[in-house]
């Protein structure tokens, strides 16, 4: 009983990390849900949802579901959708499968591509399958 | 603001934050900021340096500097500890070996 209200607990998080604005970090980053980086980050930044805001500046790849480039972000970007804020600046490519937005004011440089959406959705189909499978044999 | 890492976060890297850190996250390198919370799903492995305070009520392995250093009852920490001021609650698990001296601060910049 313990053990298992302990893990519900641990799926179910409320509200966001934020790196502030005087935080530099070089590394990896690897977050399963939102994240909002108002600093310094060199390195590679996996999320669920990730938020570059007005005095952040990032170098790295960025893989998550939905980016939003509010500050300078330097590297490329793939995620399913992606929004570039009037004052966004990126050098590097953007790879979407859904959404690209950019608002007036932005600054791109680099190649922009929307991707079919199989490549990393069949990933995610093929767990679920694998779970309803053991759902159904268990 | 202060920075906020969730437990939904892993990083690894060295932290540099001027202002205060909370963290309920995975940390994988050293930690240097004004002050430092580690909160109960807090993991760190690496070492903490704080200019004012270090709470900590989660995990650490690694060497913790600060002029104040709090070990709360759910804390596990092993590691070397060099503090002014040094608080442990009840039901701290320690395995840790602890100096008190007069600066802190001229430790830190070294």
């Amino acid at each position: 009983m313990f053990f298992k209200s302990d893990k519900k607990s641990q799926d179910q998080v409320h509200g966001f990390s934020h790196l502030g604005e005087n935080l530099r970090f070089e590394g990896e980053i690897d977050c399963k849900g939102e994240i909002e980086i108002a600093g310094k980050v060199k390195g590679n930044i996996k999320a669920k949802k990730l938020r570059i805001l007005e005095t952040a500046s990032i170098k790295g790849l960025v893989q998550a579901e939905d980016v939003e480039v509010l500050g300078y972000m330097v590297g490329n970007i793939e995620s399913a959708n992606i929004h570039i804020g009037e004052k966004g600046i990126v050098r590097g490519d953007l790879r979407f499968e859904n959404n690209l937005t950019v608002l007036e004011g932005a600054d791109i440089s680099g190649h922009v591509q929307k991707n079919k959406k199989e490549k990393i959705k069949r990933s995610d189909t093929d767990k679920v399958k694998y779970l309803e499978h053991n759902k159904i044999a268990s | 603001m202060p920075s906020v890492i969730l437990r939904d976060t892993k990083l690894q890297g060295n932290i540099i934050e001027k202002d205060s850190i909370t963290i309920d996250g995975i940390i994988v390198g050293d930690i240097k900021a004004e002050e430092v919370i580690i909160n109960e799903n807090g993991n760190i492995t690496g070492n903490l340096t704080a200019d004012n305070n270090i709470q900590v009520g989660g995990q650490v392995a690694g060497d913790l500097f600060s002029d104040r250093i709090h070990l709360n009852n759910s804390a596990k920490v092993k590691g070397k500890l060099s503090h002014k001021n040094l608080v442990v609650d009840e039901g701290a698990r320690l395995e840790i070996e602890s100096s008190t001296r007069k600066k802190i601060s001229n430790n830190n910049k070294e």
